[in-house]
């Protein structure tokens, strides 16, 4: 994947509001939330047990059996999931501060320059940014992360940024009227309600690193896009399939996860 | 100008929960402006007193409301509480032991408003108890059942549910100092009035120093002990006690300000506890209607009122209707005209036009009946006030006056109180 | 560097008039078809659901693990690159039209009734110009994807400035190898600030002045 999902939060007046959930959960919107989130995961489950059953009894040539081996596939999950994490973690510990940073007043001027910046690393193709990267940092797990770190920024960033400014204005003026200092405000009032909007921003990041990291294989990153590119390099329609299909289904699994932590930690009273 | 220079200094705690304030020569430049948005106001607010800031939109009354508890910071001048000076302590240190109260409540919509009036008081490290027990005692003081609304969330408030869970937060820490901004502007004109007469309850029992920003002269008028109208850049143009500027406005904008209708405003000023009150020949449910009858004739009334156990009128029976019924029951008439006697005269008269009636019967606080009140009772109760106002002779009023750029007020002008 | 642009520049602009003309291709294509969807569906909630869920998946699943799944049924070559870039194109623009039409003012539309406008007029009069800016919007966020999406197709499909980067790829070491890649990089770059720029011009010129923000 090469672009964010769902970038900008004028095109989805849902997730601007904050209410993540509406909208955002695959084909039962209109649905009671929690009643969307039980059914995301069971669906994955159905999908993964009728691939699996395929699977063993497919017939497969002794090329596919070894690339499709439980063995291998679940190497290939763990690198997968081990690149989206530890790129999401370098994500969150950067861009939040960073956005929380750039909504603070003295620095408002410094919003316009940064945003334009990320957003001219996000108008590049997340394969070619990846090879760039390899080309300079090495082919290597180490290249894709930073590459995946670069890519996943901007929808953090610009959420954090945009939860923040949806705060009332009033409600800060409140809370400092009552002798509240800068920093009990941000942490007691600003944070909670900017957090809805700021995890959906988290989520969004969670699936296009789930996406992009499918693009590690062209530069030895491991992962499930191995499966691809080997499905595809070799003609093994099997094995391209196989891939496909499980980062797909890792990618809505991470989905799922992120709505359950909207869901749990969406402040009461909101 | 604003009213004479002779000031007086009210003791700040002659029995009243409020401080003194005073801000000296405070003036507000914002950077890029010409004319300060606040230039050299001095102003004293008494203690224990409600003073409200009223003028246009954009005059700097919010301006001067929010240099007081340092939400703006003043570019020059002094502010002082009680009798200390507080122009540089830490800003936030001095706003928890300030009252803070904007439009609609400020509320934080993710905590309880048990968790919200906790807010202050918290951060003053008062223990756990001691705050449970006092946002219950706070609840019970706005009309606010503590059992049903401690745990509750602001959205699942009303407007006028959530102002008062705002006035309660506020007076949490007990802050010698409540300051208001617009605070009853967000919601209908009956609430308002009920909001109000609450606030005027509670402050006969907490005497705190008010200061009530608003754009709504007759709200000033019922409830400011003293007014300060403004113009533009903060410039005092009164400052004195509703009657007088109502009677002697100082210029032709305080007149445009007060707009039309100054005489029926005046009706706000006297409230229906403070006018004698006719007397009712009552009953009880259960007695016979001939009993009754003959009390009524012998009284020389047309009416009875009829009251339940707890003293509160439930009927209001005419002679004729009394010939008709055999006793007095209990059912309760829901349509009753009923005024308590906190109310103004405005609020008293208006409610017996939307009855109908030429009369309304009078409550207390805890909605006993206390008497009748009549149009002719208003009537008398008007004209005599206005004679009296015509005769008297400005008091002493508290400090108020412009040394900014503006204070090059000719002399003739303040000598016309 | 500039070496290298300049011996290659007829086939580094060639690849990106391509590269271009693919993905404008495919987005109109989209536009059409999502906008002629949303129409169909937006006035049922459940079909709106549906049609917001296949969205939300679609945009969910990675775009190079839906290539490889496409792949198997259509091959490689020009056409499944137009139906690969076409579909993910129209998923963002689908989702974008169905939340504008639905977001209309129903007050609106219940004027233009009452006046005596016949449900095609309404909709092509009241409520797609007022759903356009956000319709718009989607169009200018699904560019900037697919953007990026067709230089991965070109792994698999051919056409575009895809080329340069995996063949600065394969002959990794060899020479000019790094040059190929950031020329492909910043080529798709640079379209891709030109196409949103000609889609904010045309947002200008076609949205009225009166809801423009």
């Amino acid at each position: 994947m090469s672009a964010p999902v769902i970038p900008e939060i004028t095109a989805d007046p849902a997730a601007a509001t904050g209410t993540g959930l509406r909208g955002r959960t695959p084909v039962f919107g209109h649905m009671k939330p929690w009643q969307a989130l039980i059914i995301q995961p069971i669906a994955i489950l159905v999908i993964l047990a009728v691939f699996t059953v395929w699977l063993l009894n497919a017939d497969l040539t002794p090329t596919e059996a070894t690339t499709l081996s439980p063995g291998a596939l679940w190497g290939y999950t763990v690198e997968h999931i081990t690149l989206t994490l530890v790129a999401a973690l370098v994500v969150l510990v950067v861009a939040v501060p960073l956005g929380i940073l750039l909504t603070r007043g003295p620095f408002r001027r410094l919003t316009g320059p940064v945003l334009a910046v990320v957003n001219i690393g996000q108008a590049a193709p997340a394969v070619g940014l990846i090879v760039l990267l390899a080309f300079w940092l090495g082919f290597s797990p180490r290249a894709a992360t930073v590459a995946l770190i670069l890519y996943a920024l901007l929808p953090v960033l610009r959420n954090t940024m945009v939860g923040l400014d949806a705060v009332d204005p009033r409600l800060v003026e409140a809370g400092r009227g009552m002798g509240m200092s800068a920093v009990s405000v941000l942490l007691k009032v600003e944070l909670p309600l900017a957090i809805p909007v700021m995890l959906a921003g988290i989520r969004t990041a969670l699936v296009l690193l789930v996406g992009t990291a499918a693009l590690a294989a062209f530069v030895n990153g491991g992962g499930l896009g191995l499966l691809i590119t080997t499905g595809i390099n070799l003609y093994l329609p099997r094995v391209l399939i196989a891939g496909s299909l499980l980062t797909a289904l890792l990618a809505l699994l991470f989905d799922w996860l992120g709505a359950l932590v909207e869901h749990l930690a969406r402040p009461k009273g909101l | 100008m604003s009213s004479p220079v002779t000031a007086t200094h009210p003791h700040a705690s002659a029995g009243v929960g409020g401080a003194r304030i005073l801000i000296e020569e405070v003036t507000k430049r914002y950077p890029g402006q010409k004319k300060p948005a606040v230039d050299g106001v001095t102003l004293e607010i008494p203690a224990g007193k409600i003073v409200m800031f009223v003028g246009p939109s954009g005059c700097g009354k919010t301006t001067t409301l929010k240099m007081i508890n340092r939400l703006i910071e003043p570019t020059e001048g002094r502010i002082v509480l009680g009798e200390d000076d507080v122009t540089d302590i830490d800003g936030d240190e001095l706003r928890r032991r300030i009252g803070y109260v904007i439009q609609a409540g400020g509320l934080f919509p993710h905590m309880t408003v048990a968790a919200n009036i906790a807010l202050v008081p918290k951060m003053l490290g008062w223990d756990k108890q001691r705050i449970a027990a006092r946002v219950d005692e706070l609840l019970t003081l706005v009309s606010l059942d503590p059992e049903v609304y401690r745990d509750r969330y602001p959205k699942q408030l009303s407007g006028g549910q959530q102002q008062r869970v705002g006035v309660a937060r506020a007076l949490a820490a007990d802050p010698p100092v409540l300051l208001m901004d617009e605070p009853f502007g967000a919601v209908d004109p009956i609430t308002r009035q009920r909001l109000q007469d609450e606030l005027l309850n509670i402050q006969s029992e907490v005497q705190k120093t008010i200061i009530i920003v608003t754009h709504d002269f007759d709200e000033a008028v019922k409830l400011g002990d003293w007014i300060v109208v403004f113009a533009e850049g903060a410039e005092i143009v009164q400052y004195d006690t509703p009657e007088r500027i109502l009677a002697h406005p100082a210029n032709d904008f305080v007149e445009g300000f007060i707009g039309s209708g100054a005489g029926l405003k005046q009706l706000s000023l006297t409230r229906v506890q403070d006018i004698d009150l006719l007397d009712a020949v009552v009953a009880r449910p259960g007695e016979q209607t001939s009993t009754v009858l003959r009390r009524v004739e012998e009284a020389g009334h047309h009416h009875v009122v009829v009251l339940d156990e707890r003293q509160c009128p439930i009927q209001w029976l005419s002679r004729p209707q009394l010939s008709r019924l055999g006793s007095i029951d209990t059912s309760v008439d829901p349509n009753l005209p009923i005024v308590t006697c906190r109310s103004t005269l405005n609020d008293a008269l208006d409610n017996m036009l939307v009855f109908g009636t030429g009369a309304a019967l009078v409550t207390d606080a805890h909605e006993k009946f206390v008497g009748v009140l009549d149009i002719e009772t208003v009537m008398k109760v008007m004209t005599a006030a206005r004679k009296k106002m015509a005769g008297t002779k400005p008091a002493d009023a508290p400090l108020g006056l412009n040394t900014g750029a503006m204070a090059t007020v000719p002399p003739a002008q303040e000598a016309t109180r | 560097m500039w070496d290298f642009i300049t011996d290659r520049f007829g086939q580094i602009a060639f690849s990106s008039w391509q590269h271009f003309s693919l993905v404008a291709q495919c987005v109109v294509l989209a536009t059409v078809l999502s906008v002629a969807l949303a129409v169909l569906v937006y006035r049922s909630r459940t079909l709106s659901a549906v049609a917001n869920g296949v969205s939300a998946i679609g945009l969910t699943v990675p775009s190079f693990a839906l290539i490889g799944i496409l792949i198997v049924p259509f091959g490689f070559g020009v056409t499944p690159a137009v139906i690969v870039v076409t579909f993910f194109a129209a998923l963002p623009i689908l989702r974008n039209a169905v939340v504008g039409l639905s977001g209309v003012d129903p007050a609106l539309v219940e004027s233009a009734r009452g006046i005596g406008m016949s449900r095609a007029r309404t909709l092509l009069r009241v409520e797609l110009p007022m759903a356009w800016p956000v319709i718009l919007a989607g169009v200018r966020v699904s560019a900037q994807m697919v953007m990026g999406i067709a230089a991965v197709t070109a792994f698999a499909l051919g056409p575009g400035l895809g080329g340069f980067i995996f063949s600065g790829l394969a002959r990794l070491g060899g020479a000019n190898s790094l040059e190929s890649v950031v020329t492909g990089v910043v080529a798709v770059i640079v379209l891709a600030l030109v196409l949103d720029l000609l889609l904010v011009v045309l947002g200008r010129l076609t949205i009225s002045r009166g809801i423009r923000v």
